[in-house]
Parts: structure tokens; sequence; C-alpha cells
């Protein structure tokens, strides 16, 4: 579904390099995860796929159904299918959630049946265990760290994409905000199998409720190792120096 | 000048100068037609002032004339010319409270300018008095906030704050991200920013946001 083939990613404003000759493909229905330390790049990533002004691809390619994404705006992206939690979440003064929310879908579907919307939206909240008043306030404002990933997991609901970047999902949740928002990504797969999920963490935390695929370790802007879910228990108990140890090992060689 | 006693929530369009004396607790939506001087009389009561402007340089006074009076006033303006919007507020009473928002957007190249005063005294205390002062420019507008604060006091409450430029780069990546195409998301954005209460009866300032 997301092939990234060989892109180099440098900053729009200085030119610094972020990711070098970086690849990876997620088949759909896969759930896959990019693991490392701050500042390798993980997040940058997430904004990379979504084309953000503040990065520029200088080489190689990405392609979302076998068709380059690179010179489709953000708005283009988001409409053929991809979306991303924000590890931060902005807060809009005056935009409320729910006439967002509405924007968005009739960008994406024309019409919008108001009775379906609301109905649809109440579910979402009930579901995540939001305070409908939520949905009727300004977008993330007075919003706590875990209300604003529950509204980043309420727009993925209500907006249906294809293609889901989870970007440090678990960063500012309790553990029963986490299980109770991971339960809706896993119910939402479920109804919605072929979807792809891309997860971007530190720490393996989120994987004991979000199965994956394959893991991927970034280190230095290229990824430096991958595996299975067993490749994170390692990280967790002997860190991302140990894979650094063995990639300067074999360059040794 | 005009005098208007006000009791209630009411909706007017002005286009005289006018003296709004506010004697019960209400909801007071005015849409301004003419470059006018506006002077509110805050009795002891809570009010909310809604104030539409489209191209009109207007001049008001609030007088928080009894204790325990509390005004949330809110500005919105859309400028094409160079306009100028001048307001002054006495805290006449101890424990009054007036918050300003004054949300303008600056559409061509003009000039727009805030010139934003609150005064308290020394013999009033506890007054609080905020002020929330913005300007969106759309194009490359010259626009000018000068918030004052003249305060006498040492027990109370006050901020302010000032703001001239685009909308952020950063909120756009996100309204975007939802699929949202950069015109609505300055619809939306342009919505949120100057209109902070039910927009029935307002239908020529909705029509003029859209616009923009």
């Amino acid at each position: 579904m997301l092939e990234i083939k060989n892109i180099t990613v440098k900053t729009t404003d200085d030119n610094k390099l972020i990711l070098d000759k970086f690849s990876l493909t997620i088949p759909k229905g896969e759930i896959h995860v990019i693991m490392g330390p701050n500042g390798v790049g993980k997040s940058t990533l997430s904004k990379v796929i979504m084309g953000n002004y503040k990065y520029k691809v200088t080489k190689g390619d990405i392609l979302f159904k076998k068709k380059s994404i690179l010179d489709k705006s953000t708005e283009e992206r988001a409409k053929l299918g991809l979306f991303v939690t924000m590890q931060d979440p902005m807060a809009i003064d005056g935009v409320k959630l729910s006439e967002f929310l509405k924007t968005a879908l009739r960008e994406k579907e024309g019409d919008v049946n108001l009775y379906d919307f609301i109905n649809s939206l109440d579910d979402a909240a009930h579901d995540l265990k939001m305070d409908p008043s939520m949905l009727h306030r300004s977008l993330n404002k007075s919003f706590s760290g875990g209300e604003r990933k529950k509204s980043e997991v309420l727009q993925l609901k209500v907006l249906k994409p294809e293609f889901i970047i989870l970007d440090e999902l678990d960063s500012g949740l309790d553990i029963d905000s986490l299980k109770l928002v991971c339960k809706n990504i896993n119910d939402y797969l479920k109804e919605n199998s072929d979807t792809a999920v891309l997860i971007i963490t530190h720490y393996p935390r989120i994987l004991e409720y979000i199965k994956p695929d394959r893991v991927h370790i970034l280190l230095d802007g290229q990824i430096k190792k991958s595996g299975d879910r067993k490749l994170a228990e390692e990280i967790e108990s002997s860190g991302y120096l140990s894979i650094n140890e063995v990639e300067e090992a074999k360059n040794y060689e | 000048m005009n005098r208007i006693l006000i009791d209630k929530d009411q909706f007017i369009a002005l286009k005289k100068d006018s003296e709004l004396t506010i004697k019960n607790d209400s909801v007071l939506t005015l849409v301004i037609e003419e470059n006018i001087d506006l002077v509110f009389n805050i009795e002891k009561v809570k009010t909310d002032i809604y104030v539409y402007a489209v191209d009109k340089s207007l001049s008001v006074t609030i007088n928080a004339n009894k204790e325990k009076s509390i005004c949330n006033f809110y500005y919105s303006n859309i400028n094409y010319d160079d306009n100028k919007y001048q307001i002054n507020v006495y805290h006449k009473a101890p424990k009054s409270e007036v918050n300003l928002y004054n949300h303008g957007v600056n559409v061509e190249n003009n000039k727009l300018l805030y010139d934003v005063t609150s005064k308290v005294p020394k013999d009033n205390k506890e007054c609080i008095t905020n002020q929330d002062n913005r300007i969106i420019n759309i194009k490359d507008g010259k626009s000018t906030i000068r918030p004052i604060l003249l305060i006498d006091n040492y027990d109370i409450s006050s901020s302010h704050s000032a703001y001239i430029g685009k909308f952020d780069d950063d909120v756009m990546f996100y309204l975007t991200s939802r699929g949202i195409s950069v015109s609505k998301a300055y619809e939306l954005l342009l919505k949120g920013f100057l209109v902070h209460a039910d927009p029935e009866g307002i239908t020529e300032f909705m029509d003029e946001l859209s616009k923009i």
C-alpha cells in the first residue's frame, strides 16, 4: 500500500539532512512499527509522508497504492486516505471539533447527511469515553494531553482513512486511556481489514495492545534492523545501543 | 448622541454616535454601519457585548460604573481601507471586570490601528482588566496595536496580548492533513477568529467574511 523508495529528506530552511536512503514498504492490512531513540527522524517521517512544508524529499519516491504522492499537497494526500494522529495535536481557538470534522468530511465525500454525521460523532465519542461537550469546544483547546490523543482517534474513526500513522500515540496517555484508545483502533482495523498502520514510538508498551507484523529500528536516518515482534522485546531489554554495536561490528568486519 | 437603555438581550444596527447604558444582565449584539463613537455605561450587571464592523473606524469608551460589574467585550472587524479603532476602558468602581477581545482582519495592503487603553485608578481595588488584541494580515497590510494598561493600584489582576501576523503554518498543516482545502481552512479559521457567538442576525458580516 505504501512504498517509500530510497528517499533522502532535508529540511526546507537550512538543508539539514534528516533521512538518508530510507526505504520502507507496508502492504495493505499490515501493521509496521518504527522504533528509535529521540531525534533520529521518526516523527519527521510521518510529516514527510503527509507532505509537511518544513521538509523536502531530494531523492527517491513515495508511492501510495502504486502512485507517487510527492507532487501531491497535504490536502490531496489526506483525501487519498492517508491520516496521521499527531504527536502533539494543535489547539485551534474558535474552531469547534464538530465543525472541523464536518468540514473535513464534506471536503472528502461531498454532501454529508447531518443526522448520520451526528450519530457517528456521538458513537465515536461514546466509544472513547469522551465528554460529549468536547465536540462543541474549540479544537484541542484546554484539552488534556490524553483528551487530545482521544480527539485524534475520534477524527480517525469518523474520517475512515486507509493508511494510518500513529505518531507517539502513547505519550500523554495513562494506562487505562491507552488501552481504550488501542481497543478503538483494533476495532477499526477489524472493520477495515485492508487498512495499513505505521506506528512510531520510543517504547514498546503500545505494542502490547496493538500487535505489529514488522518492527523496524531507525537510527541515524536509516533503518538499521527489521524483525518481528521479538525485536521490540530485545529493544526493551537491551536498548537501542545494542543495535548500534552490532552494526558497528559488522562494518568493522 | 443617541441614548439607549439596555435591559434585555438586544440586536442593534448603529449609524450614529450612541451612549448605551446597560441596566440588566444581557447579551448585546451591535452592527456598526458608519464611523461612530460609542459609550457604554456598565451598571451592576454582567454583560457580553459583540460588535461587528466592516471597513469602519470606531471609537469606544467603556465605563465600568458599579462594583462587581462584568463586561466581556468582543470586537470583530474586517478591513479593506485604512481604519482606526480606539477603545478606552475606565474602571470607575472596585471589583469591576472588563475583558476585551479585539480581533481584526486586514484584507488588503492598508493600515489598521488598534489603540487599546485600560485605566484603573488608585481608589479601585480588586479590579480585573484584560486585553486580547489580534490582527490577521491576509496580504501585506501595515497593522499596529498599541496595548496600554494604566494601573495605579497593586491589587489588580491584569493581562494583555497583542499579535499581528498571518495564521500559523502549523495550524494550516493540521487542518489540511485532514483533507480540508487551504481556502476552506482559511474560512474555518476566519470564522473562529471573528465570530464569537451564534452568527444568527449578522448575515451581512458573515457574507463579507465568506468573500475574504
